[in-house]
């Protein structure tokens, strides 16, 4: 049942997602129109274009939290190490442990810091006892470098901690289920330059082991951040390509002028 | 004023603050100003008044409700009327309850007026004292068997009408034909008085005992334990509903035709009129199902049809307020809708879902229309110890006591007011400080 994709690129390694002729409807609003994408495990890969370009709601075509969104209706293929995820026998569930994301505002749950990370481990009974409980919280927030601000307090609310903490803290708890793609919704937006700096060292830290996307209006955070870079404009890809290249030598003029800041 | 460029520029140093015009605008603003915190605070006043006058006039009314007059009676605990104490305690107490009590007092109370003679005075002199001073002689002698042979000096209670009399509220200069208390029965209290053996003392039967035809002998507590117990029905029954229908309807329902036309009915519900409830529970609960009438389950279940409405509306509007974002990221963790919802949603929403509770069931306490129409306006004395017994509510207790012709049941109207009253408030401060309590700010 999984399918062949051949990647876009002939010469990249095969890629952790696939994207393939995507297009998205709000009702009448014609949002995604006919994306074509890879994704790679070992990449960071940044979707950049001005506001309501689409690049929001593609992400969130890729762990399907659009379905909750009755009038939003997807077409097209989004595959997952070959798999179809929307294909009807795929459980949506599986699909969000297998593919996390960070959201722009940063949203703990209001329990405590070790409830925040050890939900997602405690519904898809990924630890079996307390123990691998406890380090698997560890591991997580260790990973998300919030470890040891927190260690000592791990009983107290996740909301009580400051915006950058707890956007950390809500990487730590999307990466406590072992996802393999980690999807961020403009995760610094609400954050000041040290915490932003902070996340950004995480996400750096964090993208050889997961296939990151991120979608972000600073141009200079997906210069610092992703090896890959797509720019949107009104719902089309415009550009694909290595980051370097689409900030040094953008082949589209359209790239150029929102790189330049002229539209955007 | 044109720039350079040839563009239109607002004339900007025109304008002259000091102007009179202006001084006038400036001062017609601040009228207004003062004028709207005028009547603000003058609708606060009212509103504050009415409530004090209305508590007010209830509280000076039914103080006295909780208060009862007794008359200090030489009673002689004759050892040939009464039965041997030293037999077995049950079968002394049979014994007692065999004896006739009225025959002592009145034997108590001629000896105290020796000068009374014939039968309809005497009859006068025993009314003096409540009926339910036979029982309260009883129990005394059961309790202390060790008073036969003597003679003591006991408390019984006076008559309702001794009673107003005795609180002021019977005007003693009224020609004779015009009030029950006759002369005699005023002379007769005040030698009492004089002798000071009449006193008003705390009734704490108020308190625990069920209804009676006596204003003397009344107690607020068997209505109180059926308002209780109807309320725990209509809470078992309209909470878990109501819960539910507002979690499918917010978390689950699609978004259609149906849904809405099930939202709109279930806020017109909201407003109909209780006694339409009524005839529904009457309807359903007895004519069709054929439960028992008058109890209170069926009084808790047509409440129940009043306050789930009420409970649906406050649930999803708390559950709606719960963000968006809290949801998106237990989806996002992979969540599925139902522990989405029971793991997340209807915990941060059960502060406000169990406010809208609380007050729905206030509501619910104060209602007596749609019990009417179910029979729960009959005449209980005993208090109802479960879900199948007779019973009144407090509101409608109210309602019988307002309607009865003697005097001394004015008080005890306006006291049973306080003791409903004291309920609501309770409730009301329950809900008040819950909110305060887990009230969250995202």
């Amino acid at each position: 049942m999984n399918a062949v994709v051949e990647p876009l690129v002939a010469t990249e390694s095969k890629p952790k997602m696939t994207i393939r002729d995507v297009h998205v409807h709000y009702e009448d609003v014609h949002a995604v129109k006919g994306i074509d994408l890879d994704l790679y495990s070992d990449k960071v890969t940044a979707l950049i274009g001005p506001s309501g370009c689409g690049k929001s709601t593609l992400l969130r075509c890729l762990n399907r939290m659009n379905d909750t969104i009755s009038d939003c209706r997807v077409q097209g293929q989004i595959y997952l190490d070959g798999q179809d995820i929307y294909a009807s026998d795929i459980d949506v569930v599986q699909l969000r442990a297998r593919v996390g994301m960070v959201f722009q505002k940063p949203n703990p749950f209001p329990k405590s810091i070790y409830d925040n990370v050890a939900y997602g481990p405690r519904i898809h009974g990924l630890a079996t006892d307390r123990e691998a409980l406890d380090e698997i919280v560890e591991a997580s927030l260790e990973k998300a470098g919030l470890w040891q601000e927190v260690k000592d307090r791990l009983d107290h609310q996740g909301t009580a901690l400051s915006g950058g903490q707890q956007q950390r803290l809500c990487i730590a708890r999307a990466i406590a289920v072992n996802p393999e793609v980690i999807l961020m919704d403009e995760p610094c937006s609400s954050l000041d330059p040290i915490a932003t700096a902070k996340v950004e060292a995480l996400i750096d830290e964090l993208s050889g082991r997961y296939a990151i996307v991120i979608v972000t209006h600073s141009m200079q955070q997906a210069a610092r951040v992703s090896q890959k870079t797509v720019f949107f404009h009104l719902g089309e890809m415009i550009e694909y390509g290595d980051t370097t290249q689409i900030f040094t030598a953008p082949q589209q003029e359209q790239t150029r002028d929102y790189i330049t800041g002229r539209i955007g | 004023m044109i720039d350079p460029d040839g563009h239109m520029q607002p004339d900007v140093q025109g304008v002259d603050w000091t102007s009179p015009q202006m001084q006038a605008r400036l001062k017609k603003r601040y009228w207004v100003d003062r004028l709207f915190r005028g009547l603000g605070l003058s609708a606060v006043a009212a509103a504050a008044l009415f409530l004090i006058v209305l508590l007010g006039n209830i509280i000076q009314t039914g103080i006295s409700g909780f208060f009862q007059t007794s008359i200090e009676i030489d009673i002689s605990f004759d050892a040939a009327i009464l039965p041997d104490p030293t037999l077995p305690r049950n079968e002394f107490s049979q014994a007692v309850a065999q004896v006739n009590m009225q025959r002592i007092i009145r034997q108590a109370l001629l000896e105290k007026f020796p000068d009374v003679s014939g039968r309809s005075d005497t009859i006068r002199l025993t009314r003096m004292l409540s009926s339910g001073s036979r029982s309260q002689l009883r129990s005394l002698i059961v309790r202390k068997p060790e008073i036969v042979g003597t003679k003591l000096p006991v408390q019984l209670l006076a008559s309702d009408e001794v009673d107003q009399a005795v609180k002021g509220n019977i005007d003693i200069s009224l020609p004779e034909e015009n009030r029950k208390l006759k002369n005699k029965e005023v002379g007769w209290l005040n030698q009492l008085q004089l002798e000071d053996r009449v006193s008003l003392n705390f009734h704490p039967r108020f308190i625990t005992s069920g209804d009676s035809r006596e204003p003397e002998l009344v107690g607020v507590w068997g209505a109180a334990v059926g308002s209780g117990i109807t309320l725990l029905v209509t809470l078992l029954t309209a909470f878990p509903i109501g819960l539910a229908a507002a979690i499918y309807l917010e978390e689950f329902a699609p978004r259609n035709r149906l849904t809405t036309i099930i939202e709109i009915n279930i806020n017109n519900l909201a407003a109909v009129p209780s006694i339409v409830f009524g005839l529904l529970g009457l309807a359903v609960f007895l004519g069709a199902m054929g439960m028992a009438r008058s109890a209170p389950l069926v009084g808790g279940l047509t409440l129940a049809l009043l306050t789930l409405p009420t409970i649906i509306i406050s649930a999803r509007s708390a559950i709606s307020a719960v963000p968006q974002s809290i949801r998106d990221a237990a989806r996002g963790l992979g969540a599925s809708p139902m522990q989405v919802a029971f793991h997340h949603v209807i915990p941060l929403a059960m502060p406000g879902v169990l406010t809208g509770t609380i007050i729905g069931m206030a509501r619910a306490l104060g209602e007596s229309a749609p019990l009417l129409m179910i029979g729960m306006v009959a005449f209980i004395v005993d208090v109802p110890t479960g879900i199948n017994d007779p019973a009144t509510v407090l509101p409608v207790q109210i309602y019988l006591w307002a309607d009865s012709p003697e005097r001394a049941f004015i008080e005890k109207t306006s006291a049973a007011i306080m003791v409903l009253l004291f309920f609501l408030i309770s409730m009301n401060g329950v809900a008040i400080w819950m909110r305060q309590k887990f009230e969250r700010n995202w």
